[in-house]
């Protein structure tokens, strides 16, 4: 009897989340990661690796009109995030040195246009994500050792360090208002979901267990955050209440599901699987 | 789908096979075949118990301390961030990014205190193909004194070829003897000495497949010619002229190299009705196809099964032709100075992990794991403590490699490395002793090395079995 509580309540948390199984928008089954919608929700922006380049790509949120942001480029480039506003794009950019790699933050405009290097190479630098005003981005760089979140205004002004941990601090996410900030971060043994206020201090984690959580995604309304862990034995998109509770494996497939993305409405959240064999992008609705 | 050279099989099917032969494909294909085709009877090799070998060769280095031998006393700036999940082993514990291979682990060995000479991947990658560094060209474009030591394969490819311990099986006795799937290993722009067959002679190098995920299995050896666009094909006289250009090439190719009777069946039985089924792995089950992981290396884990399967004695699955991550359509090799962590838990521990169980577990299901011997294992480790680009470098000092099937013991765990992976605090092992052990495993004894004009190239790693 005590096993079929323990085993029903994340089921019928599901159930109650969940409105139908998620629709396969892609079916090239090229790599891909880092998914975003656009802030008007009619595209997605992604990492793809195709034809032996990692490349950013957009398509309209329906899997049609799958095309590189930046054509020209033939050194990878990755983990972009639009503006607030849609017109601009912040992303990584790797340029080879020998087996190695340089690795900045630049920005382009939506079209792939006009490029600017917001962070010039230093270290380690990935995970931009500009904060909701639009005023900051937010990203991970090791230039003090150990990856760390830092942010730098829109025109890469005004350094600061937001965290100073010997474990590393990655994939920030903002909260809707700006004010919080989750991350995953190795802090407390394992990788842990946590969320601090904007200006660093505070930390708190959200997760628990011996697993490894990662990649969170703020709802649009705040309230809730979606995350990858390997808690049910491989990567399945996860999702908790802002404040800890109510767990539950959104996904729940024995296939790889990753990269977690919240529609604008809050009504959507899209993944990477493979449950399909290759890596493509899934919608699914969210109540 | 089966991709002969660059143009799909289905499209060549009206077509002469001979045909499509480059002059090219004539140093590497199926010579070895020859041997085969006119191996005699047993001629007395201690009975190993494998009868094929399949190596996964993990190229750029996989970090010890994130995969197999991961230490979660040590400080934070080495453990790194990954945290550690039980084995079927008691007290062994791998990354945290290992499950599925952690629930197989009682059909695996590991090995925890591999040491190799060099830091260099060119000369590493070397040791690790051969045994030896003999010839091996490091980053600056010095090959080391000696004559490079045939590959692994191409030494137990001679070996089966000449004897008769493990007869071929009847439903595909031609194959070659050594196959590769994926292309060639390079350091930079410059391919890797130690791929082939070395003093053995080229008819020894490996025969090369490739799988990639949009084509499905390529045999680049058996090009098209090149104006031959699949849009042309319809075009008679185009076709006849590129046809009759082709037959010439391959006659000009006879006469030049001598290929004998044998070598002419080889190619005739690469392109046979029968090879293509066993490459085309769209035969496959989806189901057993998920399993492997529709990556290239998942895909390519699973055409090295059906080869083996086939009764090809030796394949080697390249992860990568290079060593950088981003090379190779992205799922490039396993050097990562930059960006380790979140390259190994994006993209390399679950295609590996996912690949390589259903690999062992396939070959268990299927009868054929205590007879194959399966091996992973890179050129090297990486350093145990974490640098300032959240990467590891080089490191030669220490480093891991997991065995299963052919005879070896499942479930045991061979050396132990210091409290931070940097160096074996006892049995330390070198690739020369891998290579021992993998010619030991098949049957080849010193005495057979010997008539190949060869020598042990280390010692036989004996608490395996």
């Amino acid at each position: 009897m005590k096993l079929i509580i323990v085993f029903s309540v994340p089921l019928c948390l599901c159930g109650s989340i969940l409105a139908g199984d998620p629709v396969r928008i892609t079916t090239d089954q090229s790599f891909k990661q880092h998914l975003q919608w656009s802030p008007d929700g009619k595209r997605l922006l992604m990492t793809r690796i195709h034809q032996g380049k990692m490349a950013l790509w957009t398509m309209n949120a329906d899997g049609s009109d799958l095309k590189r942001l930046l054509p020209g480029h033939d050194q990878p480039h990755f983990d972009g995030h639009w503006s607030p506003d849609g017109s601009r794009v912040v992303y990584v950019h790797d340029k080879f040195e020998g087996t190695d790699g340089k690795l900045s933050i630049r920005t382009c405009a939506a079209d792939g246009s006009d490029e600017k290097v917001l962070v010039p190479h230093k270290a380690f630098e990935e995970s931009p994500r500009w904060s909701p005003d639009g005023k900051l981005v937010l990203w991970v760089s090791t230039r003090d050792g150990n990856p760390e979140l830092y942010t730098v205004t829109a025109d890469g002004k005004d350094l600061k360090r937001l965290t100073t941990e010997v474990a590393a601090d990655l994939h920030p996410a903002w909260s809707p208002d700006g004010r919080k900030i989750a991350f995953s971060s190795g802090r407390t043994g394992r990788q842990k979901i946590f969320v601090m206020t904007a200006d660093g201090t505070g930390a708190k984690k959200l997760t628990d267990g011996e697993y490894l959580d990662s990649w969170p995604a703020w709802s649009p309304d705040g309230k809730r955050i979606a995350f990858v862990s390997n808690r049910s034995g491989n990567y399945d998109v996860w999702l908790v209440n802002a404040d800890g509770s109510g767990l539950v494996n959104l996904t729940d497939h024995p296939a790889q599901d990753t990269a977690p993305a919240w529609s604008p409405d809050g009504k959507k959240l899209a993944f990477v699987s493979t449950r399909d064999g290759g890596s493509d992008v899934y919608v699914l609705d969210v109540k | 789908m089966l991709l002969v050279g660059r143009q799909t099989q289905r499209t060549c099917q009206t077509l002469s096979r001979r045909s499509f032969l480059q002059v090219g494909a004539s140093s590497v294909l199926g010579l070895s075949l020859a041997d085969l085709l006119r191996a005699g009877q047993p001629s007395g090799r201690n009975p190993g118990s494998a009868k094929s070998v399949i190596l996964l060769w993990l190229w750029g280095g996989p970090s010890q301390l994130d995969t197999f031998d991961p230490k979660p006393n040590a400080p934070l700036e080495y453990r790194g961030p990954f945290g550690t999940v039980p084995t079927r082993i008691p007290g062994v514990r791998f990354t945290e990014l290992f499950p599925k291979l952690a629930g197989a682990s009682d059909k695996l060995a590991l090995i925890r205190t591999l040491v190799t000479p060099s830091n260099d991947h060119g000369i590493a990658g070397t040791v690790g193909l051969t045994g030896s560094p003999a010839g091996g060209t490091g980053l600056d474009g010095k090959p080391l004194p000696g004559a490079p030591r045939p590959a692994t394969g191409a030494v137990v490819a001679k070996g089966l070829a000449s004897g008769g311990v493990h007869p071929r099986r009847a439903d595909h006795p031609d194959l070659p003897p050594f196959l590769v799937v994926g292309g060639k290993l390079h350091q930079g722009h410059k391919a890797i000495v130690g791929e082939g067959g070395g003093p053995l002679g080229a008819m020894y190098d490996p025969f090369r497949l490739e799988y990639d995920p949009v084509h499905g299995t390529k045999v680049p050896a058996l090009q098209l010619p090149p104006e031959l666009t699949p849009e042309r094909l319809t075009d008679r006289q185009t076709l006849m002229h590129a046809l009759a250009r082709a037959e010439q090439r391959l006659a000009d190719a006879q006469r030049a190299n001598a290929l004998d009777d044998y070598r002419a069946r080889a190619f005739a039985m690469l392109t046979s009705p029968s090879a293509r089924e066993m490459f085309d792995l769209s035969r496959e089950p989806a189901k057993v196809t998920d399993e492997y992981g529709r990556t290239r290396f998942g895909q390519s884990c699973l055409l090295a099964r059906r080869l083996v399967e086939a009764g090809v004695p030796y394949v080697q699955v390249n992860w990568s032709d290079h060593v950088e991550a981003e090379e190779d359509a992205g799922d490039g090799g396993w050097d990562h100075h930059y960006r380790n962590f979140q390259i190994m838990q994006d993209r390399h521990a679950p295609w590996l992990d996912q690949a390589m169980t259903a690999l062992v577990t396939d070959l268990d299901r299927r009868g054929l794991l205590a007879s194959t011997l399966v091996l992973a294992v890179g050129e090297f480790g990486r350093e145990p403590k974490v640098n300032d680009k959240a990467g590891r470098e080089h490191w030669p000092h220490c480093y891991c490699a997991l065995l299963a099937g052919g005879g070896v013991k499942g479930g045991r765990v061979i050396g132990t490395s210091d409290a931070r992976a940097a160096k074996p605090a006892d049995t330390p092992l070198t690739p020369g002793d891998l290579c021992a052990t993998v010619h030991h495993a098949v049957g080849l004894t010193s005495e057979h090395l010997t008539g190949m004009g060869l020598t042990p190239a280390g010692r036989v790693i004996e608490e395996l079995f």
